[in-house]
């Protein structure tokens, strides 16, 4: 690994005002003291089970949710734990991310060229600069320039993820945080999109904090992974290492409740779990 | 290879042209609104338009009715009520004008703010709210009239500050809505400032409610402007307004009822017209939501004549008179505006009893229409078009309602994707099971109670006592899921349909209730048919499959065979999109382009267009399923061999 990580996250903790009535007041730990690093280029994979906490963490780095005493998340060097609104906005352009829900991501009542051109007219960049940095980064996503002057009422889930992606590269970003970004497309679909971010990857040394809760997306996507449960780290490292010597039993649970798209390794699998997990929840 | 990607045609106009054409659909809605811009420059233009001056008196014409010189007739003075009611339009509508533009500054920024920011914004927010809504209203503004002299602005203001809180309440509710939309968030990680987010991105959002408010408030202001100047408030005689205008004529009603007429009429309407144009206005914009519907009108525009012949005969696999559910050619179909649009063609499978059948492909190619189709639960005014579904010799789409219902639970039952959706909300798991139960089994409560806890028991539910009386929405996915399978068992049906029952679950959960699933169907001999795009979950518990792709099956197979030799080039290509079976540091070999709406599919192979292999021959006619091993059937003019690669790695 590069000598000098890209981004550091220490002892991450986030609470949450409880939503239960019966236990109003009392704070939920979405993220519990998380520390994990991301190298420049590299593609980190969080995978975890509903609320194990990987969306949260994203949303931290992002400056979108409050984080606890303690916690510490330095980006190229600079502690950004609790930069002021102003330094936040001056990050929109270094730090990036791509939603799962592409119906809700994009603002319907805006065409794709407002969406896509704003962070760079409210950034002083003018009109035609605008339009050719847009028609530059929809060819990136390979769509043509002329969708700048639609609504995302006329696209697909797959053609509004890539526009979600355009708006997310405007700005050459150094790093996008990828919020299960396949998760609501078809399959046929997904592997277009893992295509095309492998690509973008490859070509503008991105890095990439890549949630997931698809373990085989993960793998196939990512460099290192980190397993996640009840907003704890129980288990990192590089993707093969993760995946074919699993060390924790959460993880080997985990590993062994994944299907594979093969029936007689699927077979010898189904009579092995039975081994491993032990009663149902 | 690359290919180009191009947005449906049927466009989604702008919003504003959008609107003023919704307004055309609501005629009601459009009159108002012109009614009230006539009102609007008649009070503008009131020095060119009035005939005579408001004050000037003709004591020779007092009192009259409506006459050529008077067209609206004259007052006790023998002013000409035209000309007061231009005039005094001026006076009304201003007032109106005023206290509107004050709500809406007032409002709808509190309302944003709060909604927007939260925390003690929005506490400090609703507490002024609250206590401005404790204000009792008409006293209020009585005294501040009082206070003011006869100010009608300060007047119309105090009203508007008065009405603010109820618009604020309005917008900040669907702030809160719109604030957590993810392209809200995308613009904060932008960069944008809270300012910029709440003027491009909410406030367009929000407007129609906030235009729908003030046009109702515009109605109610009115009302009280012209109440204050019938009590004397306001324009002072001889200056016409139209509330004194109604004072005046209120004095002479018993001789001279007309003169209430033109004052009284105008006020009606005006204050109607406001009404009724909130109401277009809310119309217009609900419909704007409705993206759903549009969706399906789309389809249904789209739509082409069914193709002349389709009913090429489906390779009939020899009719194997012991399978328990026979789907023969089924053709499902949507009424377009030219003829009628095919979601499923042609579809033919079997399921024999105690068998676990696949049914897998992405969305849109009609897995969940062919389930629905086995329930007799399609929605209106989706329709079987051609072929037969016959469940154990019974052909389902020749059943009345009623016969289909004794059907569906009895002999074949359904579980859906969203358990919480399916159970009601309002009552205990233990009622709805009790409830099913009785239906297809006479007992004692105690009897009745005894099976549903077993039965609980039976998908594993640790407490059953406990969840019987727990509420819908106390369950996790997972433990829905298995209440949701114990009432699809409570009526021992021979067929389980199951429409993506693992796919909003965490997969340690899936694997469970796949377990689940199939040790039911080995203790009870059942029937399932497992609808889902997870090749995962087909290759767990499924011994056969069916491929489907734009309405049709595209191959069949045992699972085994299907993994290890798919002989469609979709099914090979979906197979080859999984990651699970990707090297890293490779690309995918994915399949490029979209899949064809209904109503837009090839005449040929429906495939054809994003097929790597695909040649002339395969576009002119449609292509029959073809059997090319013992219970392996590929609709492909040219199937593939085993390990022939077709999918090159760089489509994206």
């Amino acid at each position: 690994m590069p000598a000098e990580p890209l981004l550091t996250v220490t002892d991450l903790t986030v609470e949450f005002d409880s939503t239960d009535r019966r236990r109003r007041g009392q704070r939920f730990r979405a993220v519990d003291g998380v520390s994990l690093s991301l190298a420049p280029g590299e593609t980190l994979g969080l995978v975890g089970e509903s609320g194990s906490g990987k969306s949260t963490i994203g949303n931290a780095v992002l400056g979108l949710v409050a984080t606890g005493p303690g916690s510490r998340i330095v980006f190229d060097g600079e502690d950004i734990t609790q930069a002021p609104p102003k330094r936040r906005r001056a990050l929109g352009s270094r730090i990036q991310v791509v939603f799962q829900d592409p119906y809700s991501s994009l603002n319907p009542s805006r065409t794709i060229g407002q969406t896509l051109g704003e962070p760079l007219r409210a950034t002083g960049v003018d009109r035609r600069e605008t339009r050719s940095r847009v028609a530059d980064v929809l060819s990136k996503v390979d769509m043509s320039p002329d969708v700048a002057a639609r609504y995302p009422a006329q696209f697909s889930g797959g053609q509004r993820q890539r526009i979600a992606i355009a708006r997310a590269l405007i700005r050459d970003p150094q790093l996008v945080i990828l919020d299960e970004p396949t998760s609501a497309l078809d399959l046929s679909v997904q592997a277009q999109i893992l295509n095309l971010l492998i690509a973008l990857r490859r070509d503008a040394h991105l890095s990439y904090l890549f949630i997931s809760h698809d373990i085989d997306v993960v793998r196939f996507f990512s460099h290192r992974m980190a397993v996640l449960q009840h907003g704890r780290i129980v288990e990192e490292g590089d993707v093969d290492a993760v995946i074919e010597r699993p060390r924790e039993p959460y993880t080997r649970e985990l590993l062994a409740a994944v299907p594979v798209a093969d029936p007689r390794e699927q077979r010898r699998r189904r009579e092995s779990r039975s081994s491993v997990v032990t009663g149902s929840r | 290879m690359t290919y180009s990607l191009t947005p449906d045609t049927n466009s989604a106009r702008p919003q504003r042209v959008r609107f003023l054409r919704s307004l055309r659909r609501h005629p009601l809605g459009a009159l108002a609104l012109g009614l009230l811009l006539l009102l609007a420059a008649g009070a503008i233009l009131a020095d060119l338009l009035a005939p005579y001056d408001p004050t000037a008196t003709d004591l020779g014409n007092s009192l009259s009715g409506p006459t050529g010189s008077h067209l609206l007739g004259t007052d006790a003075l023998g002013r000409d009520l035209l000309s007061r009611l231009l005039f005094g339009a001026r006076v009304s509508l201003t007032g109106t004008a005023q206290a509107v533009a004050t709500v809406i500054a007032v409002g709808v920024p509190i309302g944003l703010l709060a909604g927007y920011l939260g925390g003690w914004v929005d506490r400090v927010a609703g507490g002024i709210i609250d206590v401005l809504l404790a204000v009792p209203g008409i006293v209020m503004l009585l005294v501040i009239v009082a206070i003011f002299g006869n100010n009608e602005s300060v007047a119309m203001i105090a009203l508007g500050v008065l009405g603010a809180p109820g618009m604020a309440r309005v917008v900040r509710g669907s702030t809160i809505a719109v604030r957590n939309e993810l392209y809200i968030k995308a613009a904060r990680v932008s960069g944008l400032t809270t300012r910029h987010v709440l003027v491009n991105h909410v406030l367009p959002r929000v407007s129609g409610p906030i235009v729908v408010r003030a046009s109702l408030f515009a109605g109610v202001a009115l009302l009280v402007e012209t109440g204050l100047g019938f009590l004397g408030f306001g324009a002072q005689p001889p200056d016409p307004s139209w509330g004194n205008m109604v004072a005046d004529a209120s004095q002479f009603v018993a001789i001279a009822p007309w003169m209430l007429v033109p004052s009284g009429a105008t006020i009606a309407l005006s204050i109607l017209s406001f009404g009724l144009l909130g109401d277009a206005i809310r119309d217009s914009t609900a419909g704007r939501a409705r993206g759903a519907d549009r969706v399906r009108r789309k389809v249904a525009g789209d739509a082409k004549e069914p193709a002349a012949t389709p009913a090429q005969p489906a390779t009939e696999t020899p009719d194997d008179s012991d399978a328990l559910l026979r789907v023969r050619g089924l053709t499902v179909s949507v009424p377009a505006a030219t003829g009628q649009a095919d979601i499923i063609s042609d579809v033919t499978l079997e399921i024999r009893a105690g068998e676990t059948v696949g049914l897998v492909g992405e969305s849109g190619c009609g897995k969940s229409m062919t389930g629905r189709a086995i329930l007799g639960l399609l929605p209106q005014p989706v329709a079987v078009t051609g072929g037969r579904i016959l469940f154990d010799g019974q052909d389902i789409t020749k059943l009345g309602p009623r016969q289909l219902q004794r059907l569906r639970g009895a002999q074949i039952a359904l579980i859906s994707q969203e358990p919480v959706a399916s159970l009601d909300p309002v009552f205990t798991v233990g009622h709805q099971l009790k409830e099913v139960l009785l239906r297809h089994q006479p007992g004692s409560r105690r009897e009745i109670a005894r099976a549903a806890v077993a039965l609980l028991r039976d998908v594993n539910l640790r407490e059953p006592e406990r969840v019987m009386r727990s509420y819908p929405h106390q369950l996790s996915g997972g433990m829905a899921q298995r209440v949701a399978i114990a009432m699809a068992l409570a009526g021992r049906p021979r067929l389980l349909v199951a429409d993506e029952p693992t796919t909003a679950l965490d997969v340690t959960v899936q694997a469970e209730i796949l377990g689940l699933l199939r040790r039911l169907q080995r203790q009870t001999g059942m029937a399932v048919l497992i609808i889902s795009h997870d090749w995962g979950v087909i290759a767990d518990v499924c011994e056969r499959a069916y491929v489907m792709y734009a309405g049709q099956v595209v191959e069949q197979a045992p699972v085994l065979d299907l993994f290890d030799g798919p002989r469609h080039p979709y099914s090979a290509g979906l197979l080859g999109c999984m990651p699970g079976r990707a090297a890293r540091g490779d690309l995918l070999p994915a399949i490029g382009g979209r899949v064809p709406q209904p109503g837009s599919w090839p005449t040929g192979c429906h495939f054809s267009p994003r097929c790597p292999i695909a040649r002339d021959d395969c576009t002119r006619d449609p292509v029959a399923l073809n059997e090319t091993a013992a219970g392996h059937a590929s609709r492909c003019l040219y199937p593939l061999l085993v390990d022939e690669k077709v999918f090159s790695h760089d489509a994206r």
